[in-house]
């Protein structure tokens, strides 16, 4: 008798034998299609943000800013045509307050270890901060983007170089005209050549520092102008003042060594000058320092009331936008301006400048990717609309004959006073020389002391603080 | 005569009441300064261990160049502070600055204001302390650009359109007269905080001694004089000392309104100085070892200053419990 187990293994195996058997219809092989290409993939794109702080502070400077904001643009259109992963988005920022409170605010930053990527500042700054190690050295990345940078003005070069290297890339520069008032020059008793020749006379010497306060002295005391309304210095502290050191042949940095360095005869000078258009000739008046920068502007620009008064290149376009609504022609027909005359007889006049210029911070993540936006805003076309719209001038050998620089009246008429640029030094210890030269000037303008104690004061003081850095002639 | 051994018991025995009395103590403590001890975690933390660190500070030359490589450098801060030949001018504004604020506003005018209010319809008395409010919960830069507008030269400045038609030749007078405006800008600031503290201290008097005073004759200055002033002294001690350190370290105001001008240091205080020289500076130059120097001056001028207020107010009895409750 055959078990119960052993029939159903028999049936089991009996319906697999039957299954296997029944095979589907086989697939027709197809016919096989010629092999498509593999599109290549497209490499990851990887957006990274920078960070860019700029200042004027004045108003028409805003360009500082939206340069690098086009030069981002550019820069994205270029690393897509090298098919490189990155790609920037920029945020920039531009200030027009202190600069005191924006310079605190980037140490406090990079102290922080939160810099922005971007930082422009006045070339002094170069100094400090690149022994503080906030910023890092250029020139490698110069060295890359050679074509672009052997544009560069060279006289510019060393504003941007510290200790043998460059740490900087210069924005712009301007200079620091003395500005008198035709129509009240006009008033004394001037004629119109006369005016007209007035800034040769002071190229060549011949209309010093004291004869432009005797002009002043004599328009007080015709009433051309009310006491203390001859000559008006800048209202708050800033390089301009040194001008006048400069002009009585001060140095301030020795060539050879980098020192730091006072002349003793042309500070005294320097402070004897300002002792006198305050309390001697009574050209400008008592207190003056601190004066509010808006008072300042809308008295000058008026050129109704001040005769002489010294200021800067941009101050023409901030007078022509914010003063006078947009009507150039008004300083056209009533302003003229002067290189800063000589301090005396047999000494050159000169033309204080202040290169604004690029730092590339420490913290930077993509320091080279932040110099190249820097780079594409070293260009002709941006640096002239940033120069035409805020009366500063070229950086580019490139820009002085780029048609809309040329066409521009005033850049074209002052352009020539570059040629007589001197600098404020780039040292470490600028700040406390300044201050220390600073404190001594406006305690003589408020009389506090004469110009003699002022300037025993400022030696000792340079030698307590500044030590073997300084050197006193 | 005591033994050798006895000798030295006795001392151990005094040292093991005097460690168990003390741990007692101790105990009894615990929950004092439990209760204390975030209030004193606080002040360690934003009190002592910066003024430690300001300490350590001053004696380096650490400026933004030498951040990061500042050498010590001792007492040569506070040598150059006492030989400065600037030093005199800047405490003698300081002090000028604190005195005519605190007697002219913080102290006195609050005081008056708070006696005023107090002595009149409660809710015209409500008004007037809304009003004087005002100035303190300004944004401070609103506040100083509506001085520098009102100050302004004709035809501009409020000032000078309302009393120039009075024969007053106008003027700038924030300009012309820097201190004045400076002391009226912070005292009608200052003068609320006082005018609140004296407002609640003299309502808080039991209005039986004032009936008492009424009943014997007193006028209303007599009553002033003799029953509220005297009742009032802790307040007027707190906001006396309160205020001297906060005008001591004040500055916001004057570098708004002056930023220590116009001319040559005319109303530059210590706390500016200090902030000028170690936070701010046309060149970026800022010197935050001297800076620390001048900062840990002015602590020492406070802590000076705390102390005489505490000897001239007798402090001492002040907080005493009431002889009466000794009995």
């Amino acid at each position: 008798m055959i078990s119960k187990k052993i029939a159903f293994l028999v049936v089991a195996l009996v319906v697999v034998l039957i299954g296997s058997a029944c095979k589907p219809a086989p697939t027709p092989t197809p016919t096989p299609k010629p092999a498509v290409p593999t599109p290549t993939p497209k490499p990851k794109v990887t957006e990274v943000k920078l960070v860019a702080w700029t200042i004027g502070p004045d108003e028409p400077s805003y360009y500082r800013r939206d340069n690098l904001i086009d030069a981002a643009k550019r820069l994205n259109k270029k690393l897509e045509e090298e098919g490189s992963p990155y790609r920037v988005k920029l945020e920039a920022t531009f200030e027009t307050g202190d600069w005191g409170d924006y310079k605190s605010k980037f140490m406090m930053a990079a102290e922080a270890k939160e810099a922005p990527d971007i930082i422009l500042s006045g070339h002094e700054d170069v100094a400090p901060w690149s022994d503080a190690g906030f910023i890092i050295a250029l020139d490698d990345y110069i060295a890359k983007y050679k074509d672009v940078y052997d544009d560069v003005i060279p006289a510019l070069w060393p504003a941007c170089t510290y200790k043998g290297k460059k740490w900087a890339i210069p924005q712009d520069t301007e200079a620091r005209p003395m500005y008198h008032s035709k129509t009240l020059l006009k008033k004394l008793g001037w004629s119109d050549d006369e005016i007209a020749a007035l800034p040769e006379k002071v190229k060549k010497g011949e209309f010093t520092l004291y004869d432009m306060l005797e002009v002043a002295k004599e328009a007080q005391d015709k009433g051309v102008v009310e006491p203390g309304y001859g000559y008006w210095t800048r209202p708050r502290k800033g390089g301009d003042f040194y001008a006048v050191y400069f002009a009585f042949g001060g140095e301030m940095q020795d060539p050879e060594t980098g020192k730091l360095v006072l002349v003793k005869d042309a500070f005294l000078k320097h402070l004897k000058f300002h002792y006198d258009t305050v309390f001697t000739y009574k050209t400008t008046p008592e207190g003056f320092i601190g004066t509010e920068w808006k008072d300042w502007h809308t008295t000058v620009s008026a050129a109704d009331k001040v005769l002489f008064w010294n200021g800067g290149t941009w101050h023409w376009a901030e007078w022509t936008i914010k003063y006078l609504d947009g009507n150039e022609q008004h300083l056209w027909d009533n302003v003229g301006f002067t290189l800063f005359p000589a301090g005396e007889a047999g000494k050159s006049p000169v033309e204080l400048s202040h290169p604004l210029v690029y730092m590339v911070t420490a913290d930077s993540k993509y320091p080279e990717l932040a110099f190249r936006i820097i780079t594409e805003a070293t260009c002709p076309e941006l640096n002239t609309r940033h120069s035409v719209e805020s009366g500063h001038l070229a950086i580019l050998k490139s820009q002085l004959e780029y048609p809309k620089y040329k066409e521009a009246k005033f850049l074209s008429e002052a352009g020539y006073m570059v040629e007589y640029a001197v600098y404020q030094p780039n040292h470490a210890k600028f700040g406390p020389y300044d201050t220390i030269l600073w404190t001594a000037l406006s305690a003589v303008m408020a009389g506090e002391v004469t110009p003699e104690e002022a300037l025993d004061i400022t030696v000792e003081d340079l030698k307590k603080e500044l030590g073997d850095e300084v050197i006193i002639k | 005569m005591k033994s050798k051994s006895t000798a030295r018991a006795i001392p151990l025995v005094r040292v093991g009441i005097n460690i168990r009395s003390l741990s007692a103590k101790l105990k009894s403590y615990s929950p004092a300064f439990m209760f204390m001890s975030p209030a004193v975690i606080l002040v360690m933390l934003f009190y002592f261990l910066p003024v430690i660190v300001t300490l350590w500070i001053s004696t380096t030359d650490m400026s933004v160049a030498t951040f990061r490589g500042y050498r010590m450098i001792g007492l040569a801060n506070y040598i150059r502070m006492l030989t400065s030949r600037w030093t005199p001018r800047i405490l003698k504004n300081t002090a000028f600055y604190v005195i005519m604020t605190l007697t002219c506003f913080n102290v006195g005018m609050a005081l008056v204001l708070a006696l005023l209010t107090t002595h009149i319809n409660k809710k015209v008395g409500m008004l007037f302390r809304a009003l004087w409010l005002l100035p303190r919960i300004t944004p401070s830069v609103i506040y100083a650009l509506l001085w520098i507008w009102a100050t302004a030269d004709a035809p501009f400045g409020i000032i000078n359109q309302l009393i120039s038609p009075l024969g007053v030749e106008p003027r700038n007078w924030m300009m012309k007269t820097p201190w004045a405006v400076i002391i009226l800008a912070n005292g009608f600031v200052g003068a609320s905080f006082g005018m609140i503290i004296f407002t609640s201290a003299i309502e808080s008097i039991l209005p039986d001694y004032l009936m008492a005073a009424k009943v014997d004759g007193a006028s209303t200055l007599q009553t002033i004089r003799y029953v509220i002033l005297p009742m009032i002294k802790w307040p007027i001690l707190f906001v006396l000392s309160y205020q001297t350190l906060s005008l001591l370290a004040s500055y916001e105001y004057i570098l708004l309104l002056t930023n220590g001008g116009p001319g040559f240091y005319t109303t530059e205080v210590w706390s500016l100085y200090a902030f000028h020289l170690a936070l701010s500076n046309y060149f970026g130059n800022v010197q935050f070892g001297y800076g620390a120097a001048l900062a840990a001056v002015l602590v020492v001028i406070g802590i000076i200053t705390s102390v005489i207020y505490l000897k001239v107010f007798r402090f001492r009895e002040l907080v005493a419990e009431p002889k009466i409750e000794a009995l």
